[in-house]
């Protein structure tokens, strides 16, 4: 046996093997993940609230009724008349939660069940729910300091800068 | 050679060691340089369209006389209808300082916020003014607070405003480099401090300090994630939350004054004018916040559309409330004697008169940009050495466009934004 034959079954063996497994089929494997919609918590808010749709909806938002014309009048003009709004909202906010007949949910409302006081002041103020981090920093803040009111989350809520946009 | 590297480098760092303070929070390379020649500018924009045959030329008399010279006494048809107010001090306000009696409001259209926005910026509207927006050029707060060093805050720069309408756009321009940043306090007094908004606004929640801890800390929460949809200049202009503190105790006290009847007949005249009631509230502000720079109008005079001697009688008000202002000025700790008052109408009026008559028979006029109505007059008022004295410039001199850089150039920083603006300083009037 010369050296060429003593080469010839080896080489013949692995282009055999070869050929063999690379004609075998190849399996269309799909890889799929569901649907995700990705978008920003607060939601794309464009607009700026206008002076009487923000006295508007400010007053509904507290007193769960809508604002006659004439106490739309008298907040509106003041409102126009300052430069700074920041502060005239705020302003306007603090004044319409002291009245006596704001319509705020007690202490033990609030801590009766956190999570639903969350959602609902979340889509009362900001028309929109909580994603899982607001909703959980928001429910870790209130569980863990028992001086957090109803009414200073609202006043927090409403003189931020999302509840002047819609 | 070890000797001249040491030397180089030395140099090298002292020369740092001089550049770097002079970069600023505010991103200028180099802070206001120029001298201050007083401390603080109230510019009364003695507006509403103001003829100079009724204020320089006294055609009426003296209608003026808290501010001008004279005895001129005021024609008898109209007479009775002026009302009586005296003189305010013993000197006139033109011999407390310089007079230009033929200033111009030399282009642009002659209308009432066309002239105020020429004045607070210190360009002409050559092109059609949408009312409802912000001046495209800055305004005097924005060049003030953007180039003063140390930078000073909103409570140092008001601009008060005896009416509403486009007048509070005017405390800060849609310019990219300036803007609600540098901008004004605006306030509009005749429409806050009154009853009627006491009784909506007169009465807010007082917060602990325990629990503005509390709303500050879930306030920054919320707007962490609401971070990036915000324009600035859509909340106007910005007050940190201690300048709102003392802003909103202000406003407090002012409605507590307002409810118990101060601003009624505060300075014993009998009556209380929009014009009158302005300056008062400028009063106020200036003896609580001691503002570097205000801006505070008058616009009755411009009863003239319809009543010629309503406007001679408004005009004789505002020359008195003119100087009820100076006095407040000079009895005001850190203004008096530290302060520079500059006066002027925005525009004119026409020559000639339109068709409607009032009960003396005197014709009304308008301002519709003919050549009279751009003849104006300015007054500097200041302390003895600083302003020159009972100087009463006569020739034609200075424009509307020379008040910015000439509240620049008392301020100090005129060096920085002389540049940018057409009009000079009127330095005719400091020594």
């Amino acid at each position: 046996m010369n050296m060429k034959s003593s080469l010839f079954l080896p080489i013949f063996g692995v282009v055999c093997s070869v050929m063999l497994y690379s004609c075998e089929t190849e399996k269309d494997i799909i890889y799929g993940v569901n649907d995700v919609e990705v978008v920003r918590p607060t939601g794309s808010k464009g607009y700026q609230k206008s002076l009487t749709e923000f006295i508007s909806i400010a007053y509904a938002d507290i007193f769960d009724a809508n604002i006659t014309q004439d106490v739309l009048l008298d907040l509106s003009t003041p409102y126009a008349a300052f430069g700074d709004l920041k502060y005239i909202e705020d302003l306007i906010i603090r004044n319409f939660l002291n009245d006596q007949s704001a319509q705020l949910p007690s202490n033990t409302v609030m801590r009766a069940n956190v999570d639903l006081f969350i959602t609902e002041t979340y889509n009362r103020f900001y028309n929109r729910n909580p994603n899982e981090f607001e909703l959980w920093y928001m429910k870790d803040l209130i569980d863990s300091n028992a001086d957090i009111t109803p009414e200073l989350v609202y006043y927090s809520m409403m003189t931020s800068n999302e509840y002047r946009y819609y | 050679m070890k000797r001249r590297s040491f030397i180089t480098k030395a140099a090298t760092a002292t020369a740092g060691a001089m550049v770097l303070p002079y970069i600023l929070p505010s991103g200028r390379l180099f802070a206001a340089t120029g001298t201050r020649i007083v401390d603080h500018v109230v510019f009364c924009l003695f507006a509403g369209g103001v003829r100079n045959l009724e204020s320089m030329q006294k055609v009426d008399g003296n209608l003026m006389p808290n501010m001008l010279l004279g005895s001129e006494s005021i024609s008898s048809d109209i007479a009775s209808a002026i009302p009586s107010l005296g003189t305010i001090g013993s000197q006139r306000l033109q011999e407390q300082g310089t007079l230009f009696r033929e200033f111009r409001f030399a282009q642009g259209p002659t209308g009432h916020f066309s002239g105020h926005s020429t004045a607070l910026t210190g360009v002409y509207n050559l092109v059609d003014i949408n009312i409802r927006t912000r001046p495209q050029s800055p305004t005097i707060f924005e060049y003030y607070r953007k180039h003063t060093d140390p930078s000073t805050s909103a409570l140092n720069a008001w601009w008060i405003s005896n009416s509403l309408g486009p007048y509070p756009a005017l405390n800060f321009s849609s310019h990219p480099d300036y803007g609600a940043l540098y901008g004004a306090n605006f306030i509009q007094p005749a429409s806050i401090i009154n009853q009627t908004s006491y009784n909506v606004l007169g009465n807010p929640k007082a917060f602990a300090a325990s629990e503005r801890e509390k709303v500050a800390q879930m306030r920054a929460f919320f707007d962490e994630n609401f971070a990036g949809q915000v324009n600035l200049a859509d909340a106007g202009v910005f007050n940190p939350e201690s300048d709102a503190a003392q802003i909103d105790s202000f406003i407090q006290t002012a409605f507590a004054e307002a409810n118990s009847g101060v601003y009624n007949n505060p300075w014993g005249t009998g009556f209380m004018t929009g014009d009158m009631m302005n300056m008062f509230a400028a009063e106020k502000i200036m003896q609580r916040f001691t503002p570097e720079l205000m801006v505070v109008n008058m616009q009755d005079v411009d009863v003239c559309h319809g009543n010629f001697t309503q406007y001679a009688a408004a005009l004789h008000v505002a020359d008195y409330a003119l100087a009820h202002l100076w006095q407040t000025i000079q009895s005001t700790p850190g203004m008096a004697n530290n302060t520079i008052l500059i006066a002027a109408p925005e525009h004119g009026r026409n020559l000639q008169p339109n068709t409607v008559v009032d009960q003396y028979g005197r014709y009304a006029i308008d301002h519709t940009s003919d050549a009279t109505s751009r003849e104006i007059f300015c007054l500097v008022v200041g302390p003895t050495g600083k302003v020159v004295q009972n100087q009463n410039i006569t020739q034609q001199m200075g424009e509307s466009i020379d008040i910015v850089p000439t509240i620049a150039k008392i301020l100090g920083f005129h060096d920085q934004v002389g540049g940018m603006l057409p009009g000079q300083p009127l330095n005719q009037a400091f020594v």
